[in-house]
């Protein structure tokens, strides 16, 4: 694998950002952008033909090069859960390419559609969304994901214990979870935690140095386009009306920084792409975590409201020792 | 209502209404707290708590996030209510003294038959220990929960080392937290304590108890009660106290 187009240090997301997204995909410069969601990747459904000449696409290959010796071995035999006994292992199956598992954390989905009394089938690299409002980062009960200002949303291994709850709150069911290794085997490892959770950190470590991320960088289609999110998202835009294409990712679960364009609607391609554990679907997402924003708001403005409470109730308390003063 | 004596009824005035609010206030959203954030770990299902009638919901984290915020709403309030509303009328008996930790440890001696108990104020000095306790522990699990709620609304990509310190201050102090309620309840088993119990539910304990129990407490009641600016209050035979240095200030049992 070819090493990615350097983009200009220090420069990713400013200064240099259209210039980064010009060496992927020819993007108009946005010198200067402020990109409040850090970087964007537009996946345009159109141009991938999942590199038939190839044995996997150079998309999932360069991932698996990169990541696949990244996750330890598990112990053996790994632990049995109280009381379930459930354990994810996909040590012994490694080579598993078809869908995300903990070491195949891109898989490029097949669709064939029937348009107009044409077949056409598409091919459709599905990772990690990178949510602008990831709950799965959120709500990690030991901060072991976290939402970068680059837009990554990144499990740390070392503090995942494998409870699973991001995959839970995902509304795709990204992260995939290997047993046996991590943090919680030197805790409480049949009564709390199941290993580690891992999904694509949209290879977090190379864009902090202003390196594009392996699968953006091996794709010869250039079917990935990453960059500063407004540029990213502009030029989103300006494909989807020139082709009439759709987008998904925008809006999906309050706004993702992955948009992918595609010429049929995704109701269609949700229709006939193989759904399930791993293999992600294209529904469309409400962001559940905003039903609590009210509540949240409630909680940020209690102190004030005991406070206030306090203030009023010392207030009539002194005003009734007055009233009371020799009469008690 | 006041600290006062009720003769006729053989009670002693412990805790006003006010303060028995306060109290279940923070008790009941505080357990509420505690359940919450435990649901909020990935247990509920694999330990068959969602299978319980009426726990359905235990495994929805965002269920369960929504209702540990409404309580945490209430705790907050409440909370802060009780350390301001107090703090500002100096109701300061619940405050350590000096020499409470040598006291605390001689009077828990005697409840395994060790010696004989000193004469008590309102508050037993392992109270007053208690409520410092725990009022730090509480200041922790606020001022982490509120970072943590920012994030969540409006933040999402707060410095990831601020959020992990606010992680881990809110999981600890949550530990502490049960500790503490487990040694709250723990100390209301037994059985000296026991007569404090009632208090909390109805205000009162009975005077006989308070007279030998708590002899600083009453001595300062009843002879306040004597003074010129103390008359009776709620008819013949009732004597009312103010809200002496020692007297008010918390809403333990």
């Amino acid at each position: 694998m070819s090493e990615s187009p350097k983009i200009s240090r220090r420069g990713f997301l400013k200064v240099a950002g259209g210039a980064a997204i010009a060496a992927g995909a020819g993007i108009p410069g946005t010198a200067g952008a402020k990109e409040p969601g850090g970087a964007a990747t537009l996946i345009d459904i159109g141009r991938c033909d999942g590199c038939p000449n190839y044995e996997m696409p150079l998309c999932v290959t360069a991932c698996r090069e990169r990541y696949l010796s990244r996750v330890p071995e598990p112990v053996d035999p790994i632990p049995k859960l109280f009381p379930r006994g459930k354990v994810e292992d996909w040590s012994k199956r490694k080579n598993v390419f078809d869908r995300l598992t903990p070491y195949n954390r891109i898989y490029v989905q097949k669709a064939a559609v029937s348009e107009d009394g044409k077949n056409r089938e598409f091919h459709i690299p599905r990772r990690c969304m990178h949510c602008d409002h990831p709950a799965c980062a959120t709500l990690c009960p030991f901060s072991a994901n976290k939402k970068y200002e680059n837009g990554a949303v990144v499990i740390d291994p070392d503090l995942c214990f494998g409870g699973a709850k991001c995959r839970d709150l995902c509304p795709w069911a990204i992260p995939q979870r290997q047993s046996g290794i991590g943090l919680y085997l030197h805790i409480l490892p049949t009564l709390a935690g199941n290993g580690v959770l891992f999904k694509c950190d949209l290879c977090h470590e190379r864009i902090e140095k202003n390196e594009l991320p392996v699968c953006v960088a091996a794709c010869p289609r250039e079917v990935m386009t990453f960059g500063p999110r407004e540029a990213v998202f502009a030029e989103a835009e300006k494909r989807a009306a020139e082709t009439g294409g759709f987008l998904y990712g925008k809006t999906e679960n309050g706004g993702t920084s992955t948009l992918y364009l595609s010429p049929v609607p995704f109701e269609k391609l949700n229709g006939v792409i193989e759904k399930g554990p791993g293999k992600p679907h294209f529904d469309p997402v409400k962001p559940r975590m905003a039903e609590t924003n009210a509540l949240a708001k409630a909680v940020l403005l209690s102190p004030l409201v005991g406070l206030a409470a306090a203030w009023f109730g010392t207030a009539v308390a002194a005003s009734g020792s007055e009233d009371g003063k020799g009469g008690k | 209502m006041e600290e006062r004596v009720l003769e006729r009824k053989g009670l002693v005035v412990r805790h006003s209404l006010l303060e028995r609010i306060e109290h279940w206030a923070v008790a009941l959203s505080g357990l509420v707290l505690v359940a919450t954030g435990f649901f909020e770990l990935p247990v509920a299902r694999r330990y068959f708590i969602t299978e319980i009638p009426g726990l359905g919901w235990s495994g929805d984290y965002i269920t369960s996030l929504g209702i540990h915020y409404a309580a945490s709403a209430v705790f907050i309030a409440a909370c802060l209510f009780h350390l301001v509303h107090h703090g500002l009328l100096r109701h300061d008996g619940m405050v350590p003294r000096r020499g409470d930790l040598r006291a605390s440890v001689e009077v828990i001696r005697t409840f395994f038959g060790k010696g004989e108990e000193p004469p008590f104020d309102k508050y037993l000095p392992e109270q007053r220990l208690a409520w410092a306790g725990m009022a730090v522990i509480i200041a922790l699990l606020i001022l982490s929960g509120l970072v943590k709620t920012w994030k969540n609304l409006v933040d999402p990509q707060m410095s990831p080392a601020l959020v992990l310190t606010a992680t881990w201050v809110h999981n600890g102090a949550f530990l502490l937290f049960i500790l503490a309620f487990a040694a709250h309840i723990g100390a209301l088993v037994l059985k000296p304590n026991r007569p404090m119990v009632r208090s909390i539910f109805t205000g009162t304990v009975r005077l006989d108890y308070a007279r030998k129990r708590h002899p600083l407490w009453m001595s300062r009641l009843e002879g306040e009660s004597l003074g010129p600016e103390k008359g009776t209050k709620g008819g013949a035979g009732d004597t009312a106290g103010g809200h002496g240095r020692t007297g008010q200030g918390a809403s333990g049992p």
